[in-house]
């Protein structure tokens, strides 16, 4: 394990491509969530009826303990661009040949796999890490609630983490099996902001919400929105927090067979 | 002792039979020379051997066992084409090559075999600014590393000027001489002539012959004659027993016997008790490039 690590740092130390797009990374979490707080404020600051009935309808989603549900939401939009890393990691080794390379040097197939296994559980901690820090920023800055609420709903750090493995995971999965950067970056950008939203649409309305086991959808629905939006619908917000749990499950199992699949195939198929 | 020995290897990509069935050893210590026209499944089967590639039948066996990753890090490899991740510098590369094989020292050994491929002074340029001829001598350098007692090299020499070229061959014949076994494919026959002591022929995915180089160039004997009267010797020399031949080649006679029956004693007696005193007597070997054609029917 030390050793497929170290080896995975070799190549990543020196890349600058993967530096700049886990400093697009780092950048783009604070970014949208710094957005999403100033429009919140915005609104809610206004002298105006319409601001004093938001104010108390919406609550503060930026206080903590809500503050790990609302980022962890608003961060799971942005995973597209971790993604862009994890392609690019495993679309790099055919581009250059060096997957063949690894393994004519002495490493087995499953020890290749295995190697970008932990790169994605390595950007899905560095994600993480962000997000938690983040969190707690925001969180201490507008720290209005009474303190012993504050850690409640740590177990968002749990849920976003297994959120991201699961999606880049399936970002992994898709460089996989095309093996070009630029058409696997296609590809999983426009699943996951045109294919599967739309996909999602339909199936809501013409099946009965067959949606929810759509790839990205599956992990989507183990963090619910924050929980103003349950003022919206009560009784939909109701239904997606009850769902979270078996979601988790579906989570589980989905990275299950994304990894398995990638592992036997890479045992059968020609380097 | 057979460092490698393939069992009926076939190996096919759709209806295209890359390998039928072939089945050859390689000695410890030898300069084994895998020869064959483009096509011919000369980097199919180094890349069967390596476990890049899945033999559809047949197995092989590296020093009597079975394949195993262990066994690949005790081998140099060069296949097909020099594979470095492109943002990286040589010392790097060679570093990730160090870490997965534990081939040589990670400082001196990459520094020695930096300075054996004469890449030394541009070992912090990235593998990308690299000529083909310097990124094809980093992948010797890296199958160098930790100097195995295998290297199996693919077309070593691509890309290399003719400088480049008769250092490899140099290292190659070292590396020999100090014991190690090399298996090379590739479709350069002085190349091969050169430095394969032993060579498996191959052609559309048949194996046409393997043995030692000496054993597969003769197939007959060939001796060069030359005098002052060529028709006086020519008429001679066509009553001589067991002659195959006689052809004429840039003014001297040659005369072809059976495999092993030559004996240039004989000749030289034969002619001079017919008054010809001989000025050129020579046995000579075949030239891999004519034996190749002839065993492709190229």
């Amino acid at each position: 394990m030390l050793q497929l690590l170290r080896t995975e740092w070799l190549k990543i130390k020196n890349y600058r491509a993967f530096w700049l797009v886990m400093s697009l990374t780092a950048l783009s979490y604070p970014g949208i969530n710094y957005i999403f707080f100033n429009i919140f404020k915005e609104f809610t600051e206004r002298k105006d009826a319409a601001g004093q009935i938001a104010n108390m309808f919406l609550g503060n989603p930026f206080a903590f303990p809500e503050i790990w549900r609302t980022t962890a939401y608003a961060s799971s939009f942005f995973v597209f661009i971790p993604a862009i890393v994890v392609i690019m990691l495993i679309t790099n080794e055919y581009t250059y040949k060096t997957s063949r390379q690894n393994i004519i040097d002495g490493w087995d197939r499953n020890q290749f796999m295995a190697s970008k296994l932990l790169d994605v559980l390595i950007i899905t901690g560095i994600i993480v890490a962000l997000y938690t820090t983040l969190t707690v920023v925001i969180g201490v800055y507008n720290d209005s609630a009474n303190a012993k609420d504050k850690w409640s709903l740590t177990y968002y750090i749990g849920l976003f983490a297994l959120q991201t493995f699961a999606q880049l995971s399936i970002a992994f999965m898709v460089g996989f099996l095309v093996r070009k950067a630029f058409i696997a970056l296609g590809i999983f950008v426009f699943y996951f902001i045109i294919l599967e939203p739309m996909g999602m649409g339909l199936l809501k309305k013409y099946t009965n919400d067959l949606g929810r086991f759509l790839p990205l959808e599956i992990s989507d629905r183990i963090i619910p929105p924050p929980s103003f939006v349950g003022r919206f619908n009560e009784e939909d917000y109701k239904k997606a927090l009850d769902q979270v749990n078996i979601h988790i499950l579906y989570t589980f199992l989905l990275i299950a067979i994304v990894w398995s699949f990638c592992f036997w195939l890479n045992k059968k198929r020609d380097l | 002792m057979s460092v490698l020995t393939l069992q009926n290897i076939a190996k096919s990509y759709g209806k295209i039979q890359a390998l039928k069935g072939v089945s050859f050893n390689v000695p410890e210590g030898s300069v084994f020379g895998i020869l064959g026209p483009n096509g011919s499944g000369k980097t199919t089967l180094l890349s069967i051997i390596l476990d890049v590639l899945k033999a559809d039948k047949g197995n092989f066996l590296w020093f009597n066992n079975p394949s195993s990753p262990a066994q690949r890090k005790q081998i140099g490899s060069l296949l097909e084409t020099p594979n470095f991740y492109h943002y990286l510098n040589a010392i790097n590369n060679l570093k990730i090559t160090h870490s997965i094989s534990h081939r040589g020292n990670e400082t001196d050994g990459i520094d020695d075999v930096l300075h054996k491929v004469n890449l030394f002074e541009r070992r912090k340029s990235r593998f990308s600014t690299y000529s083909l001829g310097m990124k094809q001598r980093l992948a010797i350098g890296a199958a160098l590393l930790g100097s195995p007692k295998v290297l199996v090299l693919d077309e070593p020499t691509n890309g290399l000027d003719p400088v480049g070229i008769a250092e490899i061959r140099e290292l190659i014949k070292d590396l020999n001489r100090k014991g190690h076994t090399i298996i090379m494919a590739s479709h350069l026959l002085d190349e091969v002539e050169k430095v394969c002591t032993h060579v498996a022929i191959l052609k559309k995915g048949d194996l046409i012959t393997s043995g030692a180089v000496d054993e597969v160039l003769i197939d007959e004997d060939i001796v060069e004659v030359g005098s002052a009267d060529m028709t006086l010797l020519k008429n001679t020399l066509q009553q001589y027993t067991g002659v195959i031949k006689l052809q004429e080649e840039n003014n001297l006679l040659q005369i072809i016997f059976p495999k092993g029956t030559a004996q240039l004693e004989a000749i030289n007696q034969h002619c001079f008790n017919k008054g010809i005193v001989l000025q050129h007597l020579l046995l000579k070997k075949k030239r891999l490039e004519a034996r190749f054609f002839e065993l492709t029917n190229n």
